[in-house]
């Protein structure tokens, strides 16, 4: 008996310490409230660091990068797994379960809170509030009923353009490389280390994100969801704000006067001043 | 014109007299400045342009794009460097362009736009060229990986693949079993019947292994009419049940109206192993289980 304990011990360590390398995980400050803070399409954890100030004297703090992006183990991505956001909802609940996490307040900019949305559904125990920066739950048009945005032409051009912007980054015929299992090559950067990605991986992301279609799973959500939106927002337009707040069953908007599509980076003071009101 | 006048005039050039468009930004995205390029080359009326968000010079997918790297890089990292996007001109018409820019302290933006028409119809057949391939690629790995009669994994294949379940096993403190799988009289049938029937039996069999097995079990012909199953997580009570089910699975391939019978031999693993050892063990089981009549399993046990 003792044995099968102590494996199960062995093997629940052996376990975070996997998702932690896996997904890069960091966690910062020690209040009780824990604060997980998910990057979006494109970059990495480092999209915090303009609001980090002001919220680890408040909360834990935990951080993170979705494999294949950032500072993650690309070893472990797993094609088939992240082509859907249901695979980086996994990475979400992963990173719960290995640090024993509860009662989170799950912070998702622009497609992350799509994926924190998967997550709080599939394990709404683990959850307690969700607060969505940007969000979008379908970026495509379905004239007349709904305006994602983009056309299916818009978004395939996107992939493209990907493409074509990788080519420059040295990488460009690195996946043809038979048999190479050393993926960490495959690692291009775009510059520093900030946006590094695979050109696979990155692509893969942009299908997930950009051609997926989640408006189904407002209705289910089961925890209450705080909306920033911007007044004039490239990838998410006002009338998605108000769609979304419609369908979600238990919704606060909030209306911040920018262009931006990262408010966490460009406005955090005023997204930090939010999540204290709505939190408190 | 004198000429000291056109030495002065030359001292200080003016952004207009580069072949580049220049823009400056506020940090409301607002235009405050764009050069004659745009008026020029991209067909702009530059007063109509003052005033107007940048976000207005994109298509679709490029504003995307720099919403998801330019913007976050430029707030990260104040610059950017060649990046190409998509711009519109003044009648509305895609042009390729390369961007650098750098952001101040302030929150503006200056932007550099370089024509990159030519090198983005490289980069169309470029990509063109990577489909054809990768889907070539594609072809050759899965030849070099598969065996060609029965669409198992090689032994190759297994040999690469086998270390990485191994140590999952060690990793994740759980057992798994291999399974040497021999077909009985095999020599016979393709003495009596021709090697085409003998062939039917091998791909009639590696059919049954392939549905009959888990995703995450590697199965292989390991040689003539030898196969190995590797199945992660399998403990000996589960092993033996599997081999039940597999001598059961064979009385649906017959020859001659008589089912084909196989032995197996087995060995277990806490992933302390390599797959040389297991082979070496699970074929010494096999042996047991031909020297015992064939048609059973037999278990590894160390002397």
């Amino acid at each position: 008996m003792e044995k099968v304990v102590l494996i199960k011990v062995i093997k629940n360590m052996q376990n975070a310490h996997d998702v932690i390398k896996k997904n890069n995980v960091n966690v910062l400050g020690s209040c009780a409230k824990t604060l997980l803070l998910a990057h979006g399409f494109g970059c990495d954890q480092n999209m915090w660091r303009f609001m980090l100030p002001a919220i680890t004297p408040h909360y834990k703090v935990v951080l993170f990068d979705y494999v294949g992006s950032g500072k993650s183990d690309i070893a472990h991505y797993d094609q088939a797994r992240y082509c859907s956001l249901e695979g980086y909802a996994q990475d979400i609940l992963d990173i719960c379960e290995a640090l024993e996490l509860h009662d989170v307040i799950f912070v998702g900019h622009s497609v992350s809170s799509m994926i924190g949305l998967i997550a709080s559904i599939q394990k709404p125990m683990l959850f307690s509030q969700l607060v969505m920066i940007c969000p979008s739950p379908c970026f495509l048009n379905f004239k007349p009923d709904y305006i994602g945005g983009f056309d299916k032409a818009d978004l395939e051009e996107l992939i493209d353009l990907m493409d074509k912007n990788y080519i420059g980054w040295a990488n460009y015929l690195a996946p043809l490389v038979m048999g190479s299992n050393n993926s960490e090559k495959l690692v291009g950067e775009l510059s520093g280390s900030f946006c590094s990605t695979d050109p696979l991986v990155a692509k893969t992301f942009a299908r997930a994100t950009f051609f997926s279609d989640y408006r189904h799973l407002l209705k289910e959500a089961k925890h209450p969801v705080l909306l920033f939106q911007s007044s004039e927002d490239a990838l998410a337009s006002t009338d998605i704000g108000d769609y979304m707040t419609e369908q979600l069953p238990q919704a606060k908007l909030q209306l911040v006067e920018a262009q931006e599509h990262c408010l966490h980076m460009t406005h955090s003071d005023i997204i930090n001043q939010g999540l204290r009101d709505y939190l408190d | 014109m004198t000429n000291k006048q056109q030495a002065t005039e030359l001292a200080v050039p003016t952004p207009d007299a580069f072949q580049s468009g220049a823009l400056v930004t506020d940090k409301n995205r607002r235009i405050i400045y764009a050069n004659a390029y745009f008026s020029d080359e991209l067909n702009w009326d530059l007063k109509t342009l003052i005033g107007r968000s940048s976000d207005d010079l994109f298509t679709y997918s490029s504003k995307i794009f720099c919403e998801s790297y330019l913007m976050p890089l430029l707030l990260h990292e104040k610059k950017c460097e060649e990046m190409q996007l998509a711009l519109l001109d003044g009648n509305g018409k895609r042009v390729p362009i390369i961007i650098n820019a750098k952001m101040d302290d302030h929150g503006n933006i200056y932007w550099s736009f370089f024509n990159a028409s030519k090198r983005d119809q490289l980069y169309e057949e470029l990509i063109e060229v990577r489909k054809k391939l990768e889907a070539q690629a594609k072809v050759l790995q899965s030849l070099s990986s598969t065996d060609e009669l029965t669409g198992l994994m090689n032994r190759r294949e297994v040999n690469l693949r086998a270390p990485e379940v191994i140590n999952q096993a060690k990793r994740y403190v759980h057992t798994i079993t291999l399974l040497m799988i021999d077909i009985d009289y095999f020599k016979k049938i393709n003495d009596s019947y021709g090697h085409l029937e003998g062939d039917r039996v091998l791909k009639e069999l590696g059919l049954r292994l392939k549905t009959f097995g888990r995703q995450t079990d590697l199965i292989a012909r390991f040689g003539g009419e030898e196969f190995i199953m590797l199945l992660p997580d399998t403990d000996a009570t589960d092993a033996k049940l599997f081999a039940q089910r597999l001598h059961k699975l064979m009385l649906e391939i017959e020859v001659n109206n008589t089912p084909v019978t196989i032995s197996i031999g087995i060995t277990m693993s806490d992933g302390s192993q390599d797959l040389e050892d297991l082979t070496k063990q699970a074929d010494i089981a096999l042996y047991k289980a031909k020297n015992n009549g064939r048609n059973r399993t037999e278990f590894y046990q160390e002397t």
